[in-house]
């Protein structure tokens, strides 16, 4: 449980750390938190040789209002997320889903750009992420790129960065009227999602649904969007039955995945249950 | 000054003395000391089930200037001897020898194949990774009934022909003649799952060897100094050893039995080098390789009148023991010591197999056997509650051994020394006000709300005695140890203080403050005077074979040791100072330190004036009498006959004081997502006279945590090919703060008619019936859904499961 050798840098400045990213691109990792990097180079199933430790980078913490965007840097903690006045006011999904990461001593030094970027499928934030419609920024030797999260998150561990690239930004459209709710199941307070739900939603004065965008994280290899969820409840009535109706279809083209944890079959129906839930929560908010 | 009271202190919540130091880091755990010249040990560790080993190379690693020794399993045949086949091994039919570490097959994921020594623990981690191991993978076993079909995927041990290792039986009274005459028999199949305490300090040890006197010091974290005494023993041929037991984080069981092959190896590690080396063992490691509780499988049928009583009780019972034989029966064995609970049943018989498998070894685990046997007798009285449509405490009380019966024997020969069983439950049942209780529970359920309530007892067995294992293996021709034997030593120190020497290690259980108001009523003084010495060193301790920080050995053993020490300790003082005052010893008074003879208020001593006199003044020591203020005292239970060694009806003390307690779990499942909520959780004990109600409480919160987490989650999961899923804290399932209740606890004491203080055991206490409580609980929230509770873990897929297959 101790990491092998390694060379470490603490760049001075994001174009320090780029350069020294694009330079060592084949044996480097970036360091932020700490909180998925340092277990894995424990039990030595990461060995970088070169670690580039960005968190001294003052210019990427911040949480701030940019336009019609709420803009969080790269190096804001779970704990910044869940705290932040202008997130509880204009995006409460986001501190909903951060309060429930982890424990205190992870929230306390997990990042936003770590959780992202390290893409495990049972981690919270995507959930969230996806159901804003956020935008991640990534910067590299080239300058800087958008990306949607729904183009985001590849697959298990993969997302759509660059290995010379770091992800400094994410920002999510601040929208008035809408509600919502984060719900996991885990197998103990501080663990990791089996199933996470984030839901959010807009609903006319007679229940009607007039959108809603649903995330799924835990259920599998990757989070996403139930997308034929939210297609079954816009424009309907939000009673019981067209909710349990839809939720369903949570699982629609996701093979859910197989651990200690959860069987597939537990896991869907878990989805389910959640979408269900967090669907009643973010009514009754 | 008031007359001191020798149980002054007795029942007093007095401060923790160890607390302050391990709740600020301050305490002194193995891996915080360090000596010159110190290496790093790592293991080497199979990644498979089942292999063979053809070949190992490790040149690559000894080459390296960093590394100074490694052992592979060429060296282990070479350099060491198999252990002592132990007494749990007692019942093969053919000795197995068994090494410190792999030699020609692996038997489990995670059993060590050699190890490395290095400069520092990354090189040495770095190391493992050069030496390569030739395996020849074999088929793994994982599957006990498919042993017991005689399916083996493949053999284990050659030598055994089959993985059904063991098999032996035990009878007491005539269960046949009970069946018969039954009115009916009710069955039920049930299964207690793998599963450990996770200690958070894992196995440790430092090793230096002098090889100009020969002395081996092993400083570790071991509960049983005598288990490392006789391995190295054993296994290196050394006689000269040390065992320094410093702090220890967490035992329940963990830290008795797999330890020695670490202990030894890092000691050929650090006689090979010259060095002294030390092992730490990683969490993954521990969970793969450090023991786990048995998973039991049981069969169990009751014979039944229609009025409720029961009248006999026979369990067929198949144990996982994993890839080891050297803890082959420990599970089964164990089941004598509450084989009968707190029942008055006569009749009763119980079938052991054991079947070794590709799993790790089994290891006992608070309260070790009997959370299954009481598990066994809970779940069946509840069955037959069922199907004699009753109220399960109604057959409870119905089969409980009365008050008045005390001291009872019990069929096996166990003497339940005091005890009012119905007292308990009547007191539980009122506590939570039951009737009200099933109302809202019914009020609940029209709202689509499931609560349920569980309402178990069972005993708490204190003390050892191994003469147990004869009633099984009959065939045994010494006694593997009967009884215990542990002592203490207290020293009045010149100053005046008091010095305390355990016989026994500590694992956090608080015997410096317990064992200190103990001395301290006898002795005449404040505890805050005495220190108890820690770590505990075997050059000085004053230890036997109860030098144990397991079994529930404290109370009987370290107490008993104590109470002889400080009494001897007394009456020499009062020589001594009866000498100096010019007074007769048995006219003096002693109190705050102070020795004093009444109605003469000048004629007075203080301890450290004592202490001058014994230990610098020859003139003033009465003839005939030792100088110094020093005294040891061994302690043996005055009361451990009859039964002690069992005679051929096989009746035997398996323990010899009995605590007990009822527990009332209540429980909301949310039957969508199969999640169990304890709302409440109530405890009525008897644990005896209690010392330190602080203390005790500390021991029945942390059991009671861990059977209810056993029951609703915790535990090892393996695959088919012998892989563990659950290495680490998140995947085992562990409850958190956040999902354990708040126990409550209300003592209702019946003291011990055997013991000096009225004491009973403490430590395994709730963790024996509260797998059993929650199982309730559980079956009764799902009662409308028709679900039964018989295996265990609860996770909530599983509960989900259960409900999907009765609505089915
Ligand atoms: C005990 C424990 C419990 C946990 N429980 C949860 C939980 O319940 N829910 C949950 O969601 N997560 C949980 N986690 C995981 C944790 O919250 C996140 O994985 C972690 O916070 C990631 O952020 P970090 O800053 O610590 O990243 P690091 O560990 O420093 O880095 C993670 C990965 O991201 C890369 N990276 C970091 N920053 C950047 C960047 N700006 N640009 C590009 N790449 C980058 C690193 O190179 C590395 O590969 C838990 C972790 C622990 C230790």
């Amino acid at each position: 449980m101790i990491p092998g050798a390694f060379d470490y840098h603490a760049p001075a400045s994001l174009e320090e750390a780029l350069s020294l990213l694009s330079a060592n691109v084949d044996d480097a990792k970036v360091l932020a938190g700490g909180q998925s990097l340092l277990p894995l180079m424990k039990l030595r199933l990461a060995k970088p040789e070169v670690i580039i430790d960005i968190g001294g980078l003052a210019e990427l913490n911040y949480i701030r209002e940019d336009g019609d965007h709420i803009a969080i840097g790269a190096l804001a903690t779970y704990t910044d997320l869940a705290e932040s006045e202008l997130i509880l006011d204009r995006c409460p999904l986001l501190a909903q889903a951060a309060v429930v990461v982890g424990d205190v001593q992870v929230r306390n030094r997990g990042t936003v750009g770590g959780g992202l970027a390290h893409a495990d499928p049972a981690e919270d934030l995507p959930a969230a992420v996806l159901a804003l419609d956020a935008e991640i920024k990534a910067a590299g030797p080239d300058g800087e790129r958008w990306i949607p999260a729904s183009e985001f998150f590849i697959t298990m561990l993969t997302t759509s960065l660059m290995p010379e690239e770091l992800l400094t930004e994410i920002r999510v459209p601040a929208r008035d009227g809408y509600k919502s709710s984060y719900q996991k199941a885990s197998r103990q307070a501080a663990g990791f999602a089996i199933v996470g739900v984030a839901t959010c939603l807009k609903e006319s004065a007679d229940g009607t649904c007039e959108d809603i965008a649903i995330g799924v994280t835990g259920v599998g290899d990757v989070a996403y969007r139930a997308e034929q969820v939210e297609a079954a409840l816009r424009g309907r009535k939000l009673d019981d039955s067209a909710i349990a109706g839809a939720a369903a279809l949570v699982t629609g083209g996701v093979d859910p995945i197989e651990d200690v944890n959860a069987t597939p079959t537990y896991r869907a129906h878990l989805a389910r249950v959640y979408v269900e839930r967090t669907i009643q929560a973010a009514r009754a908010e | 000054m008031a007359k001191a009271d020798p149980n002054q202190y007795v029942g007093l919540a007095a401060r923790s003395k160890e607390g302050p130091r391990l709740v600020t880091g301050k305490g002194r755990y193995t891996d915080d000391f360090t000596e010159p010249g110190m290496l790093q040990a790592v293991f080497l560790r199979s990644p498979h089930a089942h292999a063979r080993i053809l070949g190992v190379d490790a040149q690559a690693a000894l080459s390296r200037p960093d590394v100074f020794a490694v052992v592979t399993p060429e060296d282990i045949k070479r350099d060491t001897k198999p252990f002592r086949p132990g007494r749990y091994a007692a019942g093969l039919k053919k000795p197995i020898a068994e090494y410190a570490g792999a030699v020609d097959k692996v038997r489990y994921v995670g059993e060590p194949v050699g190890a490395v020594a290095a400069r520092d623990r990354s090189t040495a981690e770095d190391v493992l990774e050069s030496i390569a191991v030739d395996y020849e993978i074999l088929p793994a076993n994982t599957d006990v009934h498919k042993a017991m079909a005689g399916e083996d995927a493949s053999l284990i041990y050659d030598e055994l022909g089959a993985n059904l290792a063991w098999q032996g039986t035990l009878e007491y009274g005539d269960t046949e003649k009970a069946f018969r005459e039954a009115d009916r028999v009710v069955r039920e199949d049930l299964k207690i799952h793998r599963y450990s305490s996770t200690p958070l300090e894992p196995l440790a040890c430092i090793a230096s060897y002098d090889r100009f006197s020969r002395k081996l010091t092993v400083r570790t974290n071991t509960q049983v100094p005598e288990n490392i005494y006789d391995a190295l023993r054993d296994a290196l041929r050394i006689d000269d050893i040390r065992v320094i037991i410093p702090d220890i984080g967490g035992g329940f069981g963990q830290k008795i039995h797999l330890i020695r092959k670490y202990v030894v190896i890092v000691a050929l590690l650090a006689i090979k080098s010259g060095r002294p080396v030390k092992w730490i063992e990683d969490r993954n490691e521990h969970m793969m390789a450090a023991g786990h509780a048995c998973e039991q499988h049981f069969d169990v049928e009751a014979a039944v009148k229609n009025d409720g009583t029961v009248d006999g009780l026979r369990f067929k019972e198949i144990d996982d023991v994993g890839g080891s034989i050297s803890t082959l029966t420990i599970h089964f064995t164990n089941k004598l010591n509450n084989l009968s609970n707190t029942y008055k049943v006569q009749n009763i018989r119980a079938d052991g197999y054991s079947v070794v498998t590709n799993r790790c070894p089994v290891i006992p685990n608070r309260g070790i056997g009997k959370p299954g046997m009481c598990y066994i007798w809970e779940r069946i009285i509840d069955r037959v509650a069922q199907d004699l449509d009753m109220d399960p405490s109604e057959v409870r009380f119905k089969n409980l051994v009365q008050p008045e019966q005390m001291p009872y024997t019990t069929p096996n020969g166990n003497i339940y020394d005091s005890g009012d069983y119905p007292g308990l439950l009547k007191r539980a049942l009122e506590k939570v006000d039951y009737p009200a209780l099933k109302e809202e529970q019914a009020r609940e359920r029209e709202k689509g709300r499931y609560l349920g309530v569980g309402v178990v007892i069972g005993v708490e067995p204190g003390g050892r005695n191994a003469a147990r294992d004869m009633a099984i293996f009959p065939e045994m021709k010494e006694t593997p140890g009967s009884g215990g034997i542990n002592g203490a030593t207290i020293k009045l120190e010149k100053n005046g203080t008091i010095a305390l020497y355990l016989g026994s290690p500590n694992c956090g259980q608080a015997h410096e403050t317990t064992t200190a108001q103990v001395a301290a009523g006898i002795l005449g003084v404040s505890p805050d005077v005495i220190s108890t010495t820690t770590p505990f060193d075997s050059d000085v301790a004053p230890w036997g074979v109860a030098a144990a920080n397991s079994g529930n050995n404290f109370h009987l053993y370290d107490i008993g040791s104590i109470i002889g020490a400080a009494t001897q300790l007394r009456e020499k003082v009062l020589k001594v100072a009866g000498h100096i005052l010019d007074a007769e010893p048995a006219d003096l008074e002693i109190a705050d330190g102070v020795v004093t003879v009444p109605g003469f208020p000048r004629r007075k001593l203080t301890f450290a004036e004592l202490g001058k006199a014994a230990y610098n003044n020859q003139s003033l020591l009465p003839e005939g009498i030792d100088a110094g203020l020093q005294t040891t005292f061994y302690y043996t239970f005055p009361h451990a006959q009859p039964n002690m060694v069992p005679g051929q009806d096989r009746r035997v003390r398996a323990q010899f004081t009995f605590g007990a307690g009822a527990h009332v779990a209540i429980v909301e499942v949310d039957p969508r997502t199969g999640k169990v909520e304890v709302l409440r959780y109530l405890i009525v004990g008897d644990n005896g006279t209690i010392i330190n109600p602080g203390v005790v409480d500390g021991q029945i919160y942390g059991s009671a945590a861990h059977g209810i987490a056993v029951a609703l989650g915790e535990g090892f999961v393996y695959d088919d090919e012998g892989q563990l899923l659950t290495i680490t804290l998140t995947d085992y399932g562990k409850c958190s703060t956040a999902e354990t209740p708040n126990v409550e606890v209300e003592h209702a004491p019946s003291p011990s008619k055997f013991t000096p203080l009225g004491q009973k055991a403490a430590g395994e206490g709730a963790a024996i019936p509260s797998p059993a409580a929650i199982a309730s609980a559980v079956e009764n929230a799902l009662e409308p859904f028709g679900v039964k509770i018989r295996h265990l873990p609860l996770t909530p897929e599983r509960v989900w499961q259960l409900i999907q297959e009765a609505q089915a």
